[in-house]
């Protein structure tokens, strides 16, 4: 689960004396939000969004109002100008798990990933960690969620893959809710069928309470005393 | 009073899918009982199964995924790509006639012999990807019908509709860069129930952008909510697409006594779809309305829906 199985190896860099149009065009023809910026040895120095662009010129604005002097000054923009030097870089060792809490924390959209010597190996963005999470969901394969409540305590799993497993189903995944009520916790197995009767069935006869579709919820928001 | 055809043949029984699946053989004998006992056998025209040809199967299957299927059916093995897909060495003939009864009721409908139809087949086709079975299903009827239509008998435009609780994954996947087939789907949503895909964003790939098309019912939501989004979806859709031929995946899982799904369509909210459904046919489909079956389990809800069914289409 390191990063580097997840990221973008192929990365896209731009020079640091291009133009701040050129970066605009790349980003746009590549569906890119952002470029790093490497010198001639593959050390990255910096990276550019497509935020730091909009800031920066406000191209309708430009376009449609702005004094010849103006948009001749803004023509003349460099990449170097406006870009972030030495920007958060995660390593080729840093884990998804690593790469999601970073994000949430810095509140960035993509990581340059460097090796030891800060050499440029790839970039990591959300839409990665998003395909990351899909997989893990499991929902790119056919199959159905079933919502179980159960008391908070050892073995409770068990029992329930024990089921799943004799009624010969697969599982794609199974997520387990942290904030429920109290004492409980909500388990979604995602079954790889389209036969849940006797399964679900099979769960109720021992005990378990099959949770109303229409309540499940993977993330609610502890509520405050 | 409408020319009506009944596929149905005792052939069609002979995929079986073992001890506790919900895709028996007795679905058909129960939905033949409710027709029979109605007093609607003499009303319909009964159609028997015939095998399709394989050069139909091949417009939306690969070859390499017939032989694959032939192959696991015939080396005895209880299960093909699924665990879900339970059958035994008669499956792969019974989807061959089940593929054949449907194009046979196409070419009826089309020489005129016959107006609309039902046909009563399995393994049902609707999950069925150009190289996958999925969900019960091997061969997808409804898109060897779209296709056979089409080459042989001229159609450009034809409308599909899916009213199977579960979203048709392999129709859609099929068609949805064609702009010459529209397809309808209203189904429970897919993060509630099999197999995930029909959501709402989907709308069709490519050059077959804007005809694709699908409404997302939550648990627990039934006949209005129905109404509500056919009227607000396929109506103006299929308006503006003037199918000439309507072919229905006919689904009666949403049934709120089947428990495969948990959406409360009644037995009324069922004959709204249909009558809705024939009435669009009438509209812009000379009445060419070919209704093929796909999912439905709950045994002692069958009869009086099958029988529903065709009682509307008798009536066109």
């Amino acid at each position: 689960m390191f990063v580097s199985q997840s990221m973008v190896s192929k990365v896209i860099t731009i020079d640091k004396d291009a133009s701040v149009f050129e970066a605009q065009e790349k980003m746009a023809s590549n569906g890119i939000r952002h470029l790093p910026i490497v010198n001639s040895e593959d050390i990255l120095i910096g990276i550019i969004t497509d935020r730091d662009i909009r800031s920066t010129m406000p191209y309708r604005l430009i376009k449609e109002t702005g004094s010849a002097k103006e948009r001749e000054k803004l023509a003349g923009l460099k990449v170097k100008d406006i870009m972030t030097q030495d920007p958060q870089t995660i390593d080729l060792t840093y884990t998804i798990q690593d790469a999601l809490l970073m994000i949430q924390k810095k509140k960035v959209g993509a990581f340059p990933v460097v090796d030891d010597n800060g050499k440029l190996k790839g970039i990591l963005s959300i839409r990665d960690l998003l395909r990351a999470f899909i997989n893990v969901l499991g929902i790119g394969e056919p199959g159905t969620l079933v919502g179980i409540e159960v008391t908070e305590r050892v073995g409770q799993l068990k029992k329930i893959v024990d089921a799943v497993t004799e009624e010969n189903i697969s599982l794609g995944s199974v997520l387990v809710a942290r904030t429920w009520d109290e004492g409980k916790r909500a388990v979604f197995p995602y079954l790889l069928t389209n036969n849940v009767v006797r399964i679900k069935k099979k769960l109720s006869d021992l005990g378990y309470k099959l949770i109303d579709p229409m309540k499940w919820s993977l993330d609610r928001i502890p509520k405050k005393p | 009073m409408k020319k009506t055809g009944y596929l149905h043949d005792s052939m069609y029984l002979l995929h079986d899918t073992g001890p506790y699946h919900p895709e028996m053989a007795d679905r058909l004998t129960a939905i033949y009982k409710g027709i029979e006992k109605a007093g609607l056998l003499d009303q319909l025209t009964l159609i028997p199964a015939i095998r399709a040809d394989i050069k139909w199967i091949e417009t939306v299957h690969t070859s390499e995924y017939i032989r694959r299927f032939e192959e696991v059916c015939l080396s005895g093995n209880r299960t093909f790509d699924y665990p879900d897909n339970q059958m035994c060495t008669d499956t792969y003939e019974t989807a061959f006639l089940a593929a054949g009864g449907v194009l046979d009721v196409c070419r009826r409908v089309m020489t005129g012999e016959i107006d609309n139809a039902f046909c009563a087949v399995r393994p049902p086709g609707h999950h069925a990807e150009q190289n996958e079975a999925m969900g019960f299903c091997y061969l997808n009827n409804v898109a060897i019908a779209t296709r056979y239509l089409q080459m042989e008998h001229g159609i450009k435009r034809v409308g599909v509709v899916d009213f199977d609780v579960h979203h048709g994954n392999g129709t859609q996947h099929i068609f949805e860069k064609d702009p010459t087939v529209f397809y309808y789907s209203i189904h429970q949503h897919p993060s509630f129930t099999f197999p995930g895909t029909g959501r709402e964003f989907e709308k069709g790939e490519d050059e077959g952008q804007g005809y694709t098309l699908n409404s997302v019912v939550l648990p627990g939501q039934g006949d209005d909510v129905y109404q509500k989004m056919i009227q607000r979806d396929l109506l103006p859709a299929f308006e503006r697409f003037k199918p000439e031929i309507i072919l229905v995946s006919t689904g009666f899982d949403g049934h709120m006594d089947d428990d495969m799904s948990d959406v409360n369509l009644t037995t009324k909210g069922y004959s709204w779809i249909m009558e809705t459904i024939v009435k669009l046919g009438g509209l812009y489909a000379k009445g060419r309305v070919i209704s093929v079956l796909e999912g439905g389990y709950c045994l002692d809800r069958l009869g009086e829906l099958a029988e529903n069914h065709v009682r509307i289409l008798l009536n066109g």
